[in-house]
């Protein structure tokens, strides 16, 4: 019993060859200078860039408050000269809203026109205190700046997909083609799936797949309109082919043809 | 009837033929101006009258009339900057008292309304002398939906025919039309279109309407009216807009003229139905678009036009002013694309000729129906007037 116990309350060694306490050590002592210089490259980078950062920030509200500044003064100054009773004596009875007079066209456009400068400057300023950062491995930056790049990229290709889809829309819709929503779609679709493709290799997110993705869905789109079209308006070509040859016809029998019901409705 | 040189060189050695009248002639086939200018001979009989025609026409013909060949190289339906600024420019060259511009199928006017037309410049002393034609009830359908209602309405003028193909100027009204016409035709605009009624109205100028007989139409190049009115109503919703501060001014209108014997060269029904389905199938597809112009009591009452069986359909009077008015205001505030939104009107302008042509029908006078419209756009008024100064108030 004795020697039970004292089996069991001997202190217990570890046998010389397994250093273990030694290793704990030596991660986190390792864990902890790659933090350190982690933080160390993290803070050099923004200290090399925070005065590109404050440059462009102050670049950018001085010349908004020169453009207010300016934009001021040509208001009055244009008010005084009464330019826009000159410009509609010029113009004949040219006349225009308040909003969209000229002074204030030329206001706002000298507003905008300082607050671009001070966005260039700005940026400018930033990219130079960036190269001297550059060195350091950090991928997050030049990323942000694409990805401003692409917000643009969505925001147009939004627009424009858009616009396309009502021009076709309407267009569809006054040659009375009954399928003019779904054509609407899928060219608004068309356009949108070129935009993401556009904005993920923007990003450079995806490489070879995103393109291959893109290419299969276009075409697949493509197709489809292709298909829907072509079966659906098998009808209204023959139709079309063949109200023109009537037209034709009828315009080398006869001069008048008012006769017809149709035609004799007369819009003009 | 557009030229491509609004200044054509028409000097020569001899001075420039003078005469108290100018007229100018259209570009038209050769029978046409042949026809226009036997109706001219006999319109005005050896007086004073000079005669711009196309080059190479035969003026031998008529060695009476003294001719002033002009080139033309393009063709209108209807007239354009381009011949306000040529007829101008010939008028102060020739030193004429008045103008009087023919349109293609002038010959089908008869001579006494050519001298009509010369009479009211030359001697009644007005500065625009425009035609009421006798049109039958299927003919002039965007004159009568829109031209005239808002025309009437805003201008506080009975001009029937706002976008006439035959006017009669007074020489001082060609001078501020050319002066107008210019500003387009250096801009390489020479096809735009201008609006003599309104152009007169607002310098104060004294407008004369004849009454002239049947008339043939010319047929627009391209007939397609999805293509035709959005250009002709963009061209005026612009001039309202330019006009904005002259026509928000209460004017009183002038008495109404008897009405024309209804013409009855068109008896036969036309058939509404392919309007119908346009106007349907718009329903359906472009209520999106219309939601964004036309406030909620609008689209109600096409949601309601839009269930109703082809021989019951009609449009109320004030729904189709209120749309017009809508779309003007949404033309103004640039709603959506000034392209889209006169593109999604035309369905909507069918509906109304469905519903016209409905009227017309069912034993009502077509005129009385036109003056009715005209009537709600004028009551309609202070609505546009209200929208256009405050476009952002609350709108049921």
């Amino acid at each position: 019993m004795t020697n039970i116990l004292a089996t069991v309350f001997q202190p217990f060694t570890y046998p010389a060859s397994e250093p273990v306490y030694t290793d704990n050590a030596s991660i986190w002592h390792h864990m902890s200078d790659a933090l350190h210089q982690s933080l160390y490259r993290v803070l050099s980078l923004l200290i090399a860039i925070l005065p590109g950062i404050l440059a462009c920030f102050v670049a950018l509200a001085v010349f908004t408050l020169i453009g207010m500044v300016l934009s001021a003064f040509l208001r009055w100054a244009l008010t005084a000269a009464k330019f826009d009773d000159r410009l509609t004596r010029a113009r004949g009875s040219a006349e225009w809203t308040p909003s969209t007079s000229p002074t204030a066209l030329i206001a706002r456009g000298a507003f905008w026109a300082c607050v671009l400068l001070g966005l260039l400057i700005g940026v400018s300023a930033f990219d130079v205190s960036y190269a001297t950062g550059a060195p350091l491995p950090i991928s997050l930056l030049p990323y942000l700046t694409h990805a401003v790049g692409a917000i643009f990229l969505l925001i147009a290709g939004t627009l424009i997909a858009r616009f396309l889809a009502r021009s076709v829309l309407i267009g569809a819709v006054n040659a009375q083609l009954q399928y003019a929503r779904f054509l609407s779609l899928g060219v608004k679709w068309l356009v949108l799936v070129l935009t993401a493709a556009m904005v993920l290799d923007h990003l450079q997110i995806g490489g070879e797949i995103v393109s291959l993705a893109f290419g299969i869905l276009f075409g697949g789109i493509v197709l489809t309109l292709a298909l829907a079209v072509g079966l659906g308006s098998r009808d209204l070509v023959s139709r079309s082919l063949e109200s023109h040859v009537e037209r034709t016809d009828r315009a080398a029998v006869s001069t008048n043809p008012a006769g017809n019901s149709a035609d004799s409705i007369r819009h003009f | 009837m557009a030229t491509a040189d609004p200044m054509p060189d028409v000097t020569s050695a001899a001075p420039p033929a003078t005469g108290s009248l100018l007229v100018l002639l259209a570009a038209m086939p050769t029978e046409q101006l042949e026809t226009a200018v036997e109706k001219l001979a006999a319109a005005f009989p050896g007086e004073n009258l000079l005669i711009a025609a196309p080059d190479g026409f035969a003026a031998s013909a008529w060695p009476e009339l003294q001719f002033v060949p002009t080139p033309q190289t393009g063709t209108s339906w209807t007239l354009t900057a381009a011949d306000f600024a040529h007829a101008c420019q010939l008028s102060q060259k020739h030193e004429s008292r008045g103008i009087l511009l023919l349109g293609q199928e002038a010959g089908s006017l008869s001579a006494a309304d050519l001298r009509g037309l010369a009479d009211a410049v030359l001697t009644s002393g007005a500065d625009l002398a425009i035609p009421r034609y006798d049109l039958p009830p299927h003919a002039g359908l965007v004159n009568s939906a829109i031209l005239y209602p808002l025309t009437r309405a805003l201008f506080a003028s009975r001009a029937r025919y706002p976008l006439a193909i035959d006017l009669g100027l007074s020489r001082r009204m060609a001078e501020r039309l050319g002066s107008v016409a210019q500003r387009y035709t250096s801009l390489n605009q020479g096809d735009a279109l201008l609006w003599p009624v309104n152009e007169a109205v607002a310098a104060g100028f004294a407008i004369s309407e004849i009454d002239a007989g049947p008339r043939t139409l010319p047929r627009p190049t391209d007939p397609d009216i999805s293509a035709i009115l959005p250009h002709v109503a963009g061209s005026l919703f612009s001039d309202i807009d330019a006009r904005a501060a002259f026509w928000q001014r209460p004017r009183q209108l002038p008495p109404a003229r008897p009405p024309l014997p209804l013409n009855s060269e068109a008896d036969e029904p036309a058939d509404i139905a392919p309007m119908l389905d346009a106007f349907r199938l718009a329903y359906t597809n472009l209520q999106e678009i219309w939601s964004l112009v036309l406030p909620p009591n609008s689209l109600l009452g096409l949601k309601r036009l839009a269930v109703v069986e082809a021989p019951a359909f009609r449009m109320p009077d004030n729904l189709w002013a209120r749309i017009v008015y809508d779309f003007l205001l949404a033309y103004r505030l640039r709603t959506i694309n000034r392209g889209h939104l006169l593109g999604a009107l035309v369905p909507l302008y069918l509906a109304w000729v469905a519903s016209h042509l409905n009227t017309a029908a069912s034993g009502t006078s077509p005129e009385r129906h036109v003056e009715a419209v005209a009537a709600a756009f004028e009551a309609d008024k202070p609505y546009l007037v209200s929208r256009w100064r405050w476009p952002d108030r609350f709108n049921p």
